[in-house]
């Protein structure tokens, strides 16, 4: 079988994951005596190498030989990132001279620690080529990372979560996905809570203050991803989450959803943050701090 | 006798990230034994590199399912913490007190939620 993601650049943006989208539509059928070749595009926003490798992922579990056909700008982004070598690609790691790349990686849901030792590794000012951020700005970014990491852990209902970023100097900016192939928000929120919501309308539900599918629970929950959101519109980022057909997007203060004609096998979330961002305080400051409990 | 203990988070958990569910049940535990011997406590949070509300969920949320709020307001106090993660605290410590006293919100709100929808 011999696919194409089509020419143009592959942004993290609902069109860019509409077309990752497209592409498991038509290999998801594939079984382990086909071969499959990609046409790449002729740039790809690295850390969507979260949702692709996820997608890809499924084919190598049935050993579906798989040739990715790239330009050598983009072959050399999978090869700086790890992604490549990591599927097993007859292709070696370069180093990353520019330290644009942040590793793809997957993560075993199991494996807290491994998650922790890779935010370590790469999320720091000590970091050779991490972006210098505020203290402040790394330490809620990091938070954000680690709240979204522990959702697709405790929610999904999965074996593997899948992650990567890029930095884009010339903008400020910092992308960085975590994906999932679980039960999408949907299944999680339906299961628990004996609702009937589509994929969009259970991304909304969450989002609302106070949410969560922890009811008649010991353990109160439902604040990771409204404390994210609120810490993107002070910082000038962006978030989006895919989960199935739906799509949530959050940047400048306005929310858009939208749905897509077929679904991603799980749970896409992408943080976009402004690394020249200089900003004290991110959450709101209108805190009686005498007064916490 | 001295009835104030200070927990050391980053001790209690044996890192400097504390991020997990499984971390602040190792802070949980130790704070519900406290309070269950009437200790005056102080949580200090010197040395933590990395905090979420998840953590903060398990570690000092729960207790409002244990204890009064009353009762947790009289002996409990936090030391050593930057503002914006003390403005997490404050949120989980809102949201424990409202999950605990109205374990049906989420249903009201669900159907609110529902006929509201904005997009291209």
């Amino acid at each position: 079988m011999h696919i194409s993601i089509g020419e143009e650049s592959l942004k993290s943006d609902y069109s860019g994951f509409k077309r990752i989208i497209n592409l498991h539509q038509q290999i998801k059928t594939i079984n382990s005596e086909d071969k499959l070749i990609v046409d790449m595009p002729l740039w790809f926003d690295a850390n969507m190498c979260a949702p692709f490798g996820a997608i890809l992922s499924i084919l190598s579990n049935k050993n579906v030989d798989i040739t990715l056909d790239c330009q050598d700008q983009v072959m050399e982004i999978l090869q700086k990132n790890q992604f490549l070598p990591k599927f097993g690609f007859d292709k070696l790691s370069i180093p990353d001279d520019y330290d644009s790349t942040i590793e793809y990686f997957q993560f075993d849901v199991n494996d807290d620690n491994n998650f922790k030792k890779y935010v370590e590794t790469h999320f720091g000012n000590n970091v050779h080529g991490f972006p210098k951020m505020s203290q402040e700005l790394l330490r809620i970014f990091r938070g954000s990372l680690y709240e979204v990491f522990g959702n697709s852990v405790f929610h999904s209902e999965t074996n593997h979560i899948f992650a990567c970023g890029q930095y884009f100097y010339l903008q400020n900016r910092l992308d960085f996905s975590i994906v999932d192939l679980g039960i999408g928000f949907h299944g999680n929120i339906n299961e628990k809570m004996n609702l009937h919501l589509s994929p969009k309308e259970a991304i909304v539900w969450a989002m609302e203050e106070n949410q969560t599918t922890k009811k008649g629970g010991t353990v109160p929950g439902g604040l990771g991803l409204k404390l994210i959101k609120e810490f993107i519109e002070k910082n000038n980022g962006k978030m989006q989450i895919v989960t199935y057909n739906g799509y949530w997007e959050f940047s400048k203060g306005r929310t858009i959803l939208n749905t897509f004609s077929s679904n991603f096998p799980g749970t896409i979330v992408n943080i976009e943050i402004n690394t020249a961002d200089s900003s004290y305080y991110f959450l709101e400051s209108e805190t009686d701090y005498e007064n916490i409990f | 006798m001295n009835n104030e203990v200070k927990i050391n988070v980053v001790k209690a958990v044996g890192d400097s990230i504390c991020v997990t569910d499984e971390d602040g049940k190792k802070v949980y535990d130790i704070i519900n034994d406290a309070l269950s011997d009437g200790k005056n406590i102080i949580i200090s949070f010197d040395d933590v590199t990395d905090l979420t509300s998840a953590f903060l969920n398990n570690a000092i949320g729960q207790l409002y399912g244990n204890f009064d709020e009353a009762f947790i307001k009289s002996k409990l106090s936090v030391t050593d913490m930057p503002k914006n993660d003390m403005v997490i605290l404050k949120r989980v410590v809102d949201r424990a007190k409202s999950f605990f006293d109205d374990p049906d919100h989420y249903i009201r709100v669900a159907n609110a939620v529902l006929g509201d929808d904005s997009g291209y």
